[in-house]
């Protein structure tokens, strides 16, 4: 079983921070691996573990993304593909999807194709869907969980809002993965950074790929980004502390004025 | 050529090291002051990410680190656990099981250390007893051969994971005299291990570390097989030492991190805590103590892994045994008076509450405490630098 | 040519035999982006036996509406539904698309736009358009930063937008529209996808979130599991439904269908209360634009507070019992 990862590493914005104004302050953000991606990359590394194969994960970032595929070896990958140009800059989900699905037809055949069901900083979701849409394949969303894999068909796991569905879909395919809750994501151990450093790690630029060039980064991108601002905050209303019936009969006369209460 | 980075490799370690300490050692660091132990699935953990005794070479489990890697380890699990438990298991058997590895015999290396990096089994270090300590040579412990075998005799006391090594398994690489008229020529040291016959283990009530236990344990007649001797017989003294300077280098770093982390909780608090209506951080008084305390061990973090990268040039024959261990005496003989004074520094400003034993501040006082006496006291390190510096002829006693 | 395309099209997502309310969400809004473009309003309905439920766009104000009518349409499969919505938008041509973005609309929808080779806008949670432009308002970097998203040169401009960001009108029976049936093309679909079953995680009888007025939600501090049968008395008792941290469903004390946030459903209820929930960003994206927001939490810091229009400090299961109270009083029940 040869299977692709496509990973992205993304700010950690679980530790945001913002200036007086409210603005977000993007220095000293750390790079992290998006936690979707190490969910997908986790759970291909347990289907070689059942299965066989290999495991390769892929990136189209600027060079220092390098130490987020470097984690993905470390965790187990075999091999790292780095797709990295200027061409490619500025590049919406369109433009990505589209150079990523020409790198995978170029570097090989592969029988699943995973992804992180959305990455947390752009967190479009679109990365997935789109490029199983150029490379013509099937693919399911919202995946938590490959129950199993027989002949050129797994099965599923794929959450609905209330519920789930289980999915069996024919191979290849492109499974975009979520972390189930409580998931327990791995640290490298020091045996796997230390081999990392001696698994194939391939650069790719944009003449490795063949494709129609107009089509890459910005020029190649139909959506432009206009304007980014803190979202609008509420502002901070009454507090109460102490005598909490007090509190209480205010707050449902206002409800009834408000006739959330009749 | 200065270039004070780290590899691209060690830093994916720290990175690694850094998520799971914090992930998984801090949120119960402090839960061990009361339940006396660490955690087994945090043993585990370590063991799984390749934590334990990673100076052993791969073919024992290890990872055939160097000491700054191992360095690195240490300072993650130190900024983790302010209790010290983690830190000291950690630090006796990085250094220990290094000096297992490369004094042991195969026999005994292949029997025990992938027991220890694996971590069902403890490996410690026992030199110190009631009536000796810096003072090696006072060693009253003996062993002696006897056909194809050796019996030892006597005690030892003040020993770190005494209760590890004799409930999990495992034991301590131990010195006893063998031959007594040989002087510094006449220690010998062997691995002990601690489950069997004629091995009773005393317990000490100690102030700190509280997840790992400190005790001693009497030895009579308990007789032990040849491969288990760690270097040649009559080496032992100077085997012993090279220990000690691993595990000094490694205490500083241990030192200087916990201290940083308590001057980190201790800015917050500064910036939180008001008095006479303004954050305690405004007040220049308290705003210098913090800078120096901060450059003080931020130079202190410098210096121990500048003696972590002595000790390894030494291996690849670029520095000499004397540097080595003046360079590791520097780094430990103000480690544990700075990163305790710091410490204390942050207790004080947090008013009543630092002296209570819900503030993190007052454990890791206690812990970092210990290092001015484990693996040598600070008193030693300044005889052996002096002894680096005016030549051996100048030692007031042999 | 972008000038070739006009209008605005609605695709409905039908879900358990009915029209989703995000639909309704979306027409109403849709409507009132086409009155100020001058343009026209379609909606396009993809299921199996869906006639009778035709009409209902119109009276939230789509002037046309085309039923996809198919026994391949059920159960949705996202290549299916991407493949025949693909084709039929082409033909359409219009120059807006606006998608539910469910957990379906943002697995089929993405693959529309590749195939169209055209811009696409995520989980937009605001529309507008400005100087005859229309611009996609989304959140990015888990909700800690705003977006504003514009297509400039290629046609349609897509987006999926969230439920419950916009409120649907109230119906209008007697508005008039044309309803369409027209065949799906279904040439060259290769079916690969097979759905072996579908469970739902919901609590037997218990309110959805994402529908209710009211939402009664609890975080790490409700304690258990059965902590939470108090905020349940408290949320019957105001017809609403019980919500969740993602921390109180990492524990296992509410479903993953309770939980609101970046991660979970979004929410804008008339009324949240937030019961020791301590404010975290990914947890309030979910909630804020509810209409009141009521937070109890024994922390005075915790940054609920700083969201919330009324809060009150004290332990929820002393604030809760009084609450429950007054309001039987109130109620006269
Ligand atoms: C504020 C803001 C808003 C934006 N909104 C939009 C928008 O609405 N529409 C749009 O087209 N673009 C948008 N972009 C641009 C978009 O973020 C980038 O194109 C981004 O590179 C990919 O999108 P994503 O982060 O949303 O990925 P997602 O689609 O959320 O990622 C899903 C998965 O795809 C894989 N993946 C994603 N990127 C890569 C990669 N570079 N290499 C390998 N695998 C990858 C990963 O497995 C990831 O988990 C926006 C950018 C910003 C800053
Ligand atoms: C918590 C803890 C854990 C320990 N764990 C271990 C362990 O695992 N294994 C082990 O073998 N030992 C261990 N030790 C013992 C430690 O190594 C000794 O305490 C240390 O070597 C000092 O020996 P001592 O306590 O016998 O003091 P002594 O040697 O009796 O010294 C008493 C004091 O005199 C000072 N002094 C001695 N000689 C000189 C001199 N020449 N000039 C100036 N001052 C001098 C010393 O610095 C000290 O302050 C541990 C100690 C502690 C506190
Ligand atoms: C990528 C990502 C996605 C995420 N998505 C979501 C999401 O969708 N939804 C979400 O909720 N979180 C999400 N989180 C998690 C989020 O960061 C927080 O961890 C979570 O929201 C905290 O839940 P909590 O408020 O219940 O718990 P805590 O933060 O632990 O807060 C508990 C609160 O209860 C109060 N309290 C305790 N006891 C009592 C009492 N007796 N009475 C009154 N108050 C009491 C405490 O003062 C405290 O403020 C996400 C995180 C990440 C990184």
């Amino acid at each position: 079983m040869k299977i692709l990862v496509l990973v992205k590493q993304v700010p950690d914005t679980s530790e945001v921070k913002f200036n007086e104004n409210g603005v977000m302050i993007r220095e000293g953000l750390q790079s992290i691996l998006n936690m979707f991606d190490q969910f997908a990359v986790e759970e291909a590394l347990r289907i070689r573990e059942k299965y066989g194969g290999e495991v390769s994960v892929m990136t189209l970032a600027p060079e220092q993304a390098k130490s987020a595929l470097q984690k993905c070896l470390a965790l187990g990958a075999d091999k790292a593909y780095h797709i990295s140009d200027r061409a490619f800059g500025g590049s919406d989900t369109l433009a990505t999807s589209y150079a990523l699905s020409l790198a995978i037809k170029k570097v090989g055949d592969f029988d699943l194709i995973m992804a992180g069901n959305q990455a947390t900083d752009g967190d479009t979701g679109h990365i997935g869907p789109q490029v199983a849409q150029f490379l013509g394949i099937p693919h399911v969303s919202y995946v938590e969980k490959i129950e199993n894999v027989e002949g050129d068909k797994v099965l599923v796991k794929s959450l609905l809002e209330d519920g789930y569905r289980m999915i069996e879909v024919k191979l290849p395919a492109l499974l975009a993965c979520i972390p189930p809750p409580n998931f327990e994501y791995s640290n490298p151990s020091m045996m796997g950074i230390v081999k990392a450093k001696n698994k194939p790690y391939v650069w790719l630029k944009a003449d490795d790929i063949d494709g129609d060039k107009s089509r890459f980064g910005l020029n190649g991108s139909p959506t432009r980004v206009m304007k980014m601002y803190p979202p609008p905050k509420r502002s901070r209303g009454e507090v109460f502390t102490g005598n909490y019936n007090e509190a209480v009969k205010k707050i449902i006369d206002v409800l009834k004025e408000k006739k959330v209460i009749s | 050529m200065l270039d004070f980075t780290f590899t691209e490799e060690q830093e994916m370690i720290r990175e690694s090291v850094r998520d799971f300490a914090q992930r998984k050692i801090a949120p119960i660091a402090m839960e061990m002051e009361k339940t006396k132990q660490i955690p087994e699935d945090v043993i585990q953990g370590m063991a799984e990410l390749g934590l334990i005794a990673p100076t052993v070479s791969t073919k024992y489990g290890g990872q055939g680190f160097d000491a700054v890697t191992a360095g690195i380890i240490a300072e993650e699990l130190s900024r983790a656990d302010p209790t010290g438990s983690i830190p000291v298991f950690y630090l006796v058997q990085a250094s220990w099981g290094h000096v297992f590895n490369k004094y042991g015999t195969e026999e005994a290396k292949q029997e025990i250390l992938p027991n220890v990096t694996k971590g069902k089994w403890f490996l410690g270090i026992a030199t110190t007893e009631s009536d000796a300590g810096s003072d090696v040579l006072g060693t009253r412990t003996t062993i002696r051969k006897e056909g194809d075998h050796y019996i030892v005799n006597g005690e030892k006391m003040y020993i770190s994971g005494v209760r590890e090594a004799y409930t999990r398994g495992g034991g301590h690489i131990t010195i006893a005299k063998q031959f007594p008229d040989r002087g510094a020529k006449g220690m010998t040291m062997f691995y002990l291990p601690l489950q069997q016959k004629g091995i009773i283990p005393t317990y000490v009530d100690d102030l700190g570390r509280e997840g790992i236990s400190t005790g001693g344990f009497t030895i009579d007649n308990v007789s032990i097989p040849k491969h288990y001797l760690v270097g040649e017989e009559g080496k032992g003294f100077y085997i012993v030492h090279e220990g000690y300077e691993y595990a000094r280098g490694l205490i500083a770093v241990i030192c200087a991190a916990a201290g940083l982390k308590s001057l980190e909780r201790g800015e917050k608090y500064l910036k939180e805590r008001k008095a006479f209506g303004l954050p305690l951080a405004k007040f220049e008084a308290l705003q210098f103590r913090l800078a120096e305390h901060y450059t003080k061990l931020s130079f202190l973090r410098l210096g121990s892994y500048w003696a972590l990268w002595t000790y390894d040039r030494e291996g690849q024959k670029k520095a000499t045994r004397f540097e080595v261990s003046k360079a590791i005496a520097m780094a430990k003989m103000f480690a544990s008076e700075w990163s305790t004074q710091a410490i204390d520094e942050v207790m004080q400003w947090q008013g009543a509450f630092g002296y209570t034993r819900e503030c993190t501040d007052q454990a890791a006082w206690r812990a970092i405490r210990s290092f001015a006496w484990a693996e040598g006291s600070k008193e030693i390190m300044r005889v052996i630098v002096a002894r680096e510096l005016l030549g051996k002829e100048y030692t007031a006693y042999k | 040519m972008i000038e070739d395309y006009k209008g605005i099209l609605v695709i409905g997502e039908i879900y358990e035999g009915k029209i989703r309310p995000v639909t309704f969400q979306l027409i109403t809004k849709a409507r009132e982006l086409a009155d100020t473009l001058n343009t026209s309003l379609s909606t396009v309905l993809i299921g199996y036996n869906i006639n009778d439920m035709a009409k209902e766009p119109i009276y939230y104000g789509a002037d046309k509406v085309y039923v996809l009518d198919n026994k391949m349409f059920d159960p949705y499969i996202a290549e299916v539904y991407s493949a025949v919505l693909a084709k039929f938008i082409d033909q359409l041509k219009p120059e807006i698309v606006l998608i539910p973005a469910t957990h379906t609309g943002r697995e089929y929808g993405p693959r529309i736009a590749a195939a169209l080779q055209t811009g696409m806008t995520a989980d937009c949670t605001d529309l507008a358009i400005k100087n005859g432009r229309f611009i996609q308002i989304r959140p990015a970097y888990g909700g800690n930063i705003m977006g504003e998203i514009f297509t400039p040169n290629h046609r349609p401009q897509i987006a999926t937008v969230r439920p419950n960001v916009f409120k649907a009108r109230d119906p209008d029976t007697s508005r008039k529209g044309e309803i369409i049936n027209s065949a799906p093309d279904l040439s060259g679909i290769n079916i690969r996808t097979y759905i072996k079953d579908v469970v739902k995680t919901t609590v037997a009888g218990a309110k959805k979130i994402d529908e209710a007025k009211v939402i009664v939600s609890g975080g790490r501090g409700v304690g258990s599991k059965e902590g939470f049968e108090l905020l349940k008395q408290l949320a019957d008792l105001l017809g609403g439904a019980v919500g969740a941290s993602r921390v109180a469903v990492d524990l296992g004390w509410m479903p993953k269908s309770a939980q609101v946030g970046q991660s979970g459903i979004t929410v804008a209820p008339d009324l949240y209360i937030a019961c020791g929930i301590s404010g975290t960003i990914q947890h309030i994206v979910g909630m804020k634009d509810s209409k009141i927001i009521v937070a109890i939490n024994k922390d005075p810091n915790a940054p609920i507070f700083n969201i919330a229009d009324f809060g009150i400090v004290g332990d929820l299961n002393e604030v809760i019992p009084i609450f429950i109270d007054e309001l039987k009083k109130v109620l006269n029940k």
